[in-house]
């Protein structure tokens, strides 16, 4: 039995009163491909940030390849594999592509702390901050400040960020949220050629994405794991398809 | 690239201009321009924190007063010399800063406020503990500095001797902000979250910058008390520790030269005020309001648009 | 004993002076995001002008509400046309208040001067009182206890047990909600402040009359009143009153056992919670 790449055991977050996950339990195999998907509100997100370190879970636990990284920081479960892109874009506005690239590229690597030489003489990090941004299409506009980029291409360096830190579990959190249908395409083609040694767990709203792209998904309402099995299986589920398309 | 050459062209020209400077003006000069360059230091040091790393400091003036009173008393009270009083001064500054940099447990208006109340527990130390520290008369009669029985006695020297220290600190402080450390603090300021995501634990980084900043304002420290000659409760004010940070701002923060420029500015405008007007502070207030809402990336600011403007007007598509 | 009884009324009537101010400064950050470093100038100013205007009426109760009623207009202005342009950048709005707090501070030493003035008080708060116990002491800072038990009553009462109080809670938690709600949250900035700044001005008289009015006396108060707030947690009305006791008592007894050390009496605990809790005792965290 081969160790889950991620594994959320009973996991609670609580705000308050609120319960925005209220005991989900899953696991996803190295290498899988795992669509997060339900209506708002479902705590999706929340879910998110307590397996990647955002928030603190209230009870349950997390496990990254076997390590049970429950107490964890952020950081720390970086530094264990595990990278993420974030629903509302989060990349570093005031700064060129190629230095919002080196920071990810440097992120888990000792020569972040080095004080006394510049960024720009170390040449192995010069070569990832390149390809990096080049697997995403955004070669070209190394140089540039992130605010001359139209939002797709921030969504785009979004993703080149997350993968900048050489995951092992890629956790994207609505990767397509607001682009335009080749935009779309463009992040669909870019995950779908993702290899096999990262695992992928996507919170999607569009289901052709999400449907496309997963091996299994699982269903999220109200805080609960509502259905899991392949895309065909979820599909034809009845419950699902109520919570999705209301009561005929 | 164009810019390049009119920064390097610029700096050289500053350089020069600095290094003529004393055969060029009276001894009142002097004495202004050598604390242009102590205070620049200091508001650089406030920078790293402020223009990089998004933080608001305004303890950094405990720092600069703890190693001036080091050095003070070392050589006064206790007859040492430079050679060990200069340095133990610079060790008692940033050790200071060592224990204050826990506030970067906090972030945003907390740890304002907490840097705030820091600095006033070393001002009220200075004041209170007077058998120690002299009270309100502070330190006075501190010697010229003296390395090997020779002495830094003159205005004019001693001027060379800090403008060498800063121009160094300038290059140090270059390479620390090129460096990857110096882009993880700008990375800090524009996204923690996204930092933290990204593997690096940012209050370790905050951290390191906050004791480096406090090094920085110590050495400011030692430079201060020989030029000076005497040290009082003043050097750990409020007022000091907000004042270099305006200087920062109105030179233009995150840039190298901004904090000096900055200085330039308010000590100039302080003294040539002061000549005709009694309402200095009034002055200094209507300084203060005016930058942060009309020109809050100061000098280096409006230099940098303007160039930009200048190269996108003249210049075919890049 | 006698003497620690002494010490603990004298911090209990320094808690209710920096209960004046400190509620005003937390409840405006609270609710408005908003710090405003010029609270210690309020206090002076308000301090000031209730000292002139005591000396020129006779009153002391006139002094005391037109020194507090004088500067809300000018913290209306202030808000209005200077600290609203900061939105809620705090970095921005410390230097604004500083430097307006220093325009006020110079202001006031050309007009009032340098000397340190008392605010005169009515003859039957003069002299001493005997308390149970048989201890003697100063009418007037006794009846300041009294005085700061019944604002703080007041604003207790208005911020848990009235309507008004209630939207105001509700802003403290999340703004967003109170306009969705279609209550005038613009107005409601407004009031607050203006009874922030009351208060501020007023203490500045009440506080003028023991402590005396001079240049830096702003800045003085303004920092006990920061480590009130650091202590009781920004926002809330009840860490204003648990800090300004916690001040109050940690000041009389520090000034009275370590006078060399009284500031790191005071600052050292409020460095401890800061290890350990940055927010306060009754802040959020964030």
């Amino acid at each position: 039995m081969t160790v889950a790449a991620v594994e959320v055991r009973d996991l609670c977050k609580a705000f308050g009163g609120l319960r925005a996950v209220d005991g989900v339990t899953l696991a996803v195999a190295p290498g899988e491909r795992r669509a997060l998907i339900g209506p708002n509100g479902a705590g999706k997100t929340t879910l998110f940030h307590c397996i990647t370190g955002t928030l603190r879970a209230t009870s349950g636990q997390v496990s990254l390849h076997g390590h049970d990284v429950t107490r964890d920081p952020e950081h720390r479960r970086t530094k264990l594999g595990m990278g993420r892109t974030f629903q509302i874009t989060n990349v570093f506005a005031d700064l060129t592509l190629s230095e919002n690239m080196a920071l990810a590229i440097m992120g888990t690597d000792r020569r972040k702390w080095v004080l006394s030489r510049p960024v720009s003489a170390f040449p192995a990090v010069r070569e990832l901050v390149q390809s990096g941004l080049a697997a995403v299409g955004l070669g070209e506009r190394a140089e540039h400040q992130v605010t001359l980029l139209s939002y797709g291409e921030r969504r785009q360096l979004e993703l080149a960020l997350a993968l900048g830190t050489r995951p092992r579990v890629l956790f994207l959190d609505e990767p397509c949220a607001g682009l335009s249908p080749s935009e779309r395409q463009r992040i669909f083609a870019m995950v779908r050629g993702l290899p096999r040694d990262i695992t992928v767990v996507m919170i999607e709203h569009d289901m052709d994405v999400a449907l496309g792209i997963a091996d299994r998904v699982t269903v999220l309402n109200r805080g609960r794991v509502m259905a899991e099995g392949t895309p065909e299986q979820v599909q034809a589920d009845p419950n699902v398809r109520d919570v999705y398309f209301g009561h005929v | 690239m164009q810019a390049n050459h009119i920064r390097i062209v610029v700096a050289l020209i500053a350089l020069a201009a600095a290094l003529v400077a004393p055969f060029a003006v009276g001894p009142f000069w002097m004495t202004l321009l050598t604390q242009i360059l102590i205070f620049g230091l200091l508001a650089l040091a406030v920078d790293l924190l402020l223009g990089h790393a998004g933080l608001f400091s305004i303890c950094h003036a405990s720092f600069f007063a703890v190693s001036a009173y080091t050095v003070a008393i070392l050589q006064v009270r206790y007859g040492q010399p430079t050679i060990v009083a200069a340095p133990a001064g610079l060790l008692a500054g940033t050790l200071l800063s060592v224990l204050y940099g826990s506030a970067v447990r906090t972030r945003g208006v907390y740890f304002i406020l907490i840097t705030i109340a820091m600095g006033y527990i070393i001002w009220g130390a200075m004041y209170r503990w007077a058998s120690f520290t002299g009270g309100d008369n502070g330190i006075t009669n501190v010697p010229a500095p003296a390395i090997g029985g020779i002495a830094i006695q003159s205005q004019i020297a001693y001027y060379y001797f800090v403008l060498a220290v800063v121009i160094a600190c300038m290059i140090g402080y270059g390479i620390l902000v090129r460096s990857p450390f110096g882009l993880a603090l700008r990375g800090i300021k524009g996204s923690e979250s996204r930092m933290q995501s990204l593997g690096y634990r940012t209050t370790s980084h905050l951290y390191a910058a906050f004791v480096i900043s406090g090094a920085i304002a110590s050495l400011a420290g030692v430079l201060y008390v020989y030029y000076n000659r005497f040290v009082n409760p003043v050097a750990a004010s409020f007022n000091i520790s907000i004042e270099v940070a305006l200087m920062a701002i109105v030179g233009g923060s995150g840039t190298i030269i901004g904090p000096f420029i900055g200085a330039g500015i308010l000590l100039g405008m302080r003294n040539w005020v002061s000549s005709f007007l009694e309402l200095h502070a009034a002055v200094m207030g209507l300084v203060f309001i005016i930058t942060i809402l009309w020109a809050p990336t100061g000098i280096m600011g409006i230099v940098r648009r303007l160039s930009r403007r200048r190269m996108d007007a003249g210049s075919k598509s890049v | 004993m006698h003497n620690a009884i002494l010490q603990a009324i004298n911090g209990v009537s320094l808690a209710a002076l920096l209960f004046l101010l400190a509620s005003g400064f937390t409840l405006t950050f609270g609710l408005m995001r908003v710090v405003n470093m010029a609270h210690g100038a309020y206090y002076l100013l308000g301090g000031y002008i209730g000292l002139s205007i005591t000396r020129y009426t006779g009153s002391f109760t006139l002094g005391v509400l037109g020194g507090g009623l004088a500067i809300v207009p000018l913290g209306f202005l202030i808000d209005r046309f200077l600290i609203r342009r900061t939105g809620e950048n705090h970095l921005a709005q410390v230097l604004l208040t500083v430097g307006i707090a220093f325009v006020i501070g110079d202001i006031a030493l050309k007009i009032w001067g340098g000397d340190n003035l008392k605010v005169p008080t009515p003859m039957f708060l003069r002299g001493a009182m005997e308390l149970p116990g048989g201890i003697i002491y100063p009418t007037y800072r006794f009846v300041l206890i009294l005085f700061g038990i019944l604002v703080g009553l007041s604003l207790w009462l208005l911020y848990r047990k009235t309507q008004i109080g209630a939207v105001v809670r509700a802003g403290v938690d999340d703004r967003e909600i109170v306009s969705a709600m279609g209550i005038n949250i613009d107005r409601l900035f407004v009031l607050v402040s203006a009874l922030a700044t009351f208060l501020a001005g007023m203490a500045g008289v009440v506080g003028g009359a023991f402590l005396t009015l001079y240049p830096g006396a702003e800045w003085e108060i303004l920092i006990y009143a920061l480590v009130v707030v650091i202590f009781g947690g920004l926002g809330s009305l009840e860490g204003a009153m648990l800090g300004a006791l916690i001040v109050g008592l940690l000041d009389a007894y520090g000034r009275w056992l370590y006078p060399d050390f009284s500031y790191f009496i005071l600052f050292g605990p409020m460095a401890i919670l800061m290890l350990f809790k940055p927010q306060g005792i009754f802040g959020r965290a964030g």
